[in-house]
């Protein structure tokens, strides 16, 4: 196999005390892990175990106080806050779990702001959009501002917003997380499809057990802060996956076991 | 969903109608009314005091057509407008500056903060000492005065921006220069134009102050002259133009509003 797309060496985060007198609060230490191109890998943790905080520093929104991101076998300039290169020139997608849409554009504007600020607006990115709406089944919505879609809508969009300038890698951080489970369900279909479509790369964080199976390739369980990697699986589940069916396969309840006796 | 709402905005469509067309006589009912009450009290009051509201209109339209009030108006409002863009300007853009010098920032907000309480009009006979009794003075008056809201109001907006739409705008590769004018510009707007609402008004009364003092053009001096002429009906006609003048200058404010802010999800019934 060639060198991982994306690799995470001894990252560390720390958090500094409220007003100096508390401990430094590490929330992330000496965390390891690499992603294959092409793969579909599911990061899975308890809540306040840092996965926003790992994605953020994955994404150079945040510096790392320690350890390394490697890109395409480039480190990032992750502990620097001036060298920090937002999503690594276009190259890492990131949805985050706000849908983040500005509020003051439509949908289509929203999703074409990427192309419009990279200067990649043209015919031909302008049908990618197009199919990329239709496919979520935003069409006849593109007009309308955020605050007219519903919820789902909204997360559709900003998740088209980020395939729509076909980063190699793309972070989501629990993007289904508030959706009811009808919508949820749903989206992660249409993620899926468009995932087959193009076979990204994904890093895709979530709280819940049965979404990481459902959805990855292999999936890796993050212990309580400080976080580091309680254990990995592969997800055998052959694809095409059938969501709505995805518990009665006979593998899925052992995956299940395992995977929650990790999750503390 | 969408067609939810579209049944409900039709269901709503008829009543809202209705009190809009409630609203409406009622407010051409209360200026009828302040019309009379105008008229009752200067007949109390006697043409010293108080203009009759009739010899008032008599007297515009007379003035409107002599042209010499349209001369006042234009002299007003070109004062007004270049001092308000000039500081509108200034508002603006300094703010954006400090954004990229937190240092800075930190160092001179307190004083910037402090100069806000100076009694901008006790400043006049300064201005009048360093600038002279041309329009220079006039400016700074309007200047500082519009100057202040628009630059709080900025200043208090890219505050406000949200941290996630900026961060968000970085990822998919905006630029510092992108970042300024599409997600703080477009997010500070609401800001802006509740400012605006303040300090275009604030550039017409300032000019007109101005003009009280120092200059032989303007409304200000209409009004001023007309007193000490104890020429009354005068001074009510130049405080009744430049009233309209200020509601009419807001009423293109708020119709620009309206474009420009329309995407957001206000209640139409709570605009003013």
């Amino acid at each position: 196999m060639n060198a991982p797309l994306l690799e995470v060496r001894d990252l560390a985060k720390r958090f500094v005390g409220r007003a100096g007198r508390d401990q430094p609060l590490w929330v992330i230490k000496d965390l390891t892990f690499s992603v294959a191109d092409g793969e579909f890998l599911t990061i899975i943790g308890p809540s306040g175990a840092g996965k926003t905080t790992l994605l953020n520093m994955i994404a150079q929104i945040d510096v790392a106080n320690g350890g390394e991101v490697i890109f395409q076998s480039q480190p990032a300039p992750i502990s620097d806050p001036k060298a920090l290169d937002p999503g690594l020139h276009c190259r890492i997608g990131y949805v985050t779990q706000e849908d983040n849409l500005l509020p003051w554009r439509t949908t289509l504007q929203n999703v074409l702001f990427p192309l419009e600020v990279q200067g990649r607006l043209n015919d031909e990115t302008r049908k990618h959009a197009d199919m990329l709406i239709r496919a979520v089944g935003l069409a006849g919505f593109e007009n309308h501002y955020p605050h007219e879609l519903s919820g789902g809508m909204r997360k559709r969009a900003s998740l088209i917003r980020t395939l729509v300038y076909d980063p190699p890698v793309i972070l989501m951080d629990e993007p289904f997380g508030a959706l009811d489970a009808q919508t949820r369900t749903q989206l992660q279909e249409d993620l899926l499809r468009l995932w087959n479509l193009g076979r990204k790369t994904i890093v895709f964080v979530t709280h819940d057990i049965a979404e990481a199976i459902a959805l990855g390739d292999r999936t890796l369980v993050l212990s309580r802060a400080p976080a580091k990697i309680a254990g990995e699986h592969v997800i055998t589940i052959p694809r095409p996956r059938d969501i709505r069916g995805i518990m009665m396969h006979p593998d899925f309840a052992e995956l299940y076991q395992r995977i929650r006796a990790q999750v503390q | 969903m969408s067609t939810q709402d579209a049944a409900l905005d039709l269901a709503e469509a008829a009543p809202v109608r209705w009190r809009r067309y409630g609203v409406l006589i009622g407010r051409v009912l209360l200026i009828a009314l302040l019309l009379v009450l105008w008229k009752v009290g200067a007949d109390i009051a006697g043409p010293l005091y108080a203009a009759d509201p009739i010899k008032v209109f008599q007297r515009t339209v007379a003035d409107v057509q002599s042209g010499t009030l349209l001369r006042h108006i234009y002299v007003t409002l070109r004062l007004s407008l270049i001092g308000f863009a000039l500081a509108c300007v200034a508002g603006v853009v300094l703010p954006f500056v400090l954004r990229r010098m937190p240092r800075l920032t930190a160092a001179v907000e307190p004083y910037i903060m402090a100069s806000v309480g100076i009694p901008k009009y006790a400043l006049i006979p300064l201005f009048i000492l360093y600038f002279g009794i041309d329009d220079a003075p006039k400016l700074w008056l309007i200047g500082l005065l519009v100057f202040y809201p628009i630059f709080i109001a900025v200043f208090a907006g890219i505050r406000n921006v949200d941290r996630r739409l900026i961060n968000m705008a970085r990822v998919v590769g905006a630029g510092e220069f992108v970042i300024a004018r599409e997600v703080i510009w477009n997010s500070l707007l609401p800001f802006f134009f509740a400012a605006l609402k303040i300090a275009l008004p604030r550039a017409i009364s300032a000019a007109i102050i101005g003009e009280f003092l120092v200059g032989n053009e303007g409304l200000g001096f209409l009004i001023e002259n007309s007193r000490q002429n104890f020429d009354t009906v005068g001074v009510f006609e130049g405080i009744a133009v430049a009233t309209a003048l200020v509601l009419v200058i807001n009423a293109l404010l708020v119709a620009l509003d309206r474009r420009v802010n329309a995407w957001r999800p206000v209640e139409r019934h709570m605009q003013l």
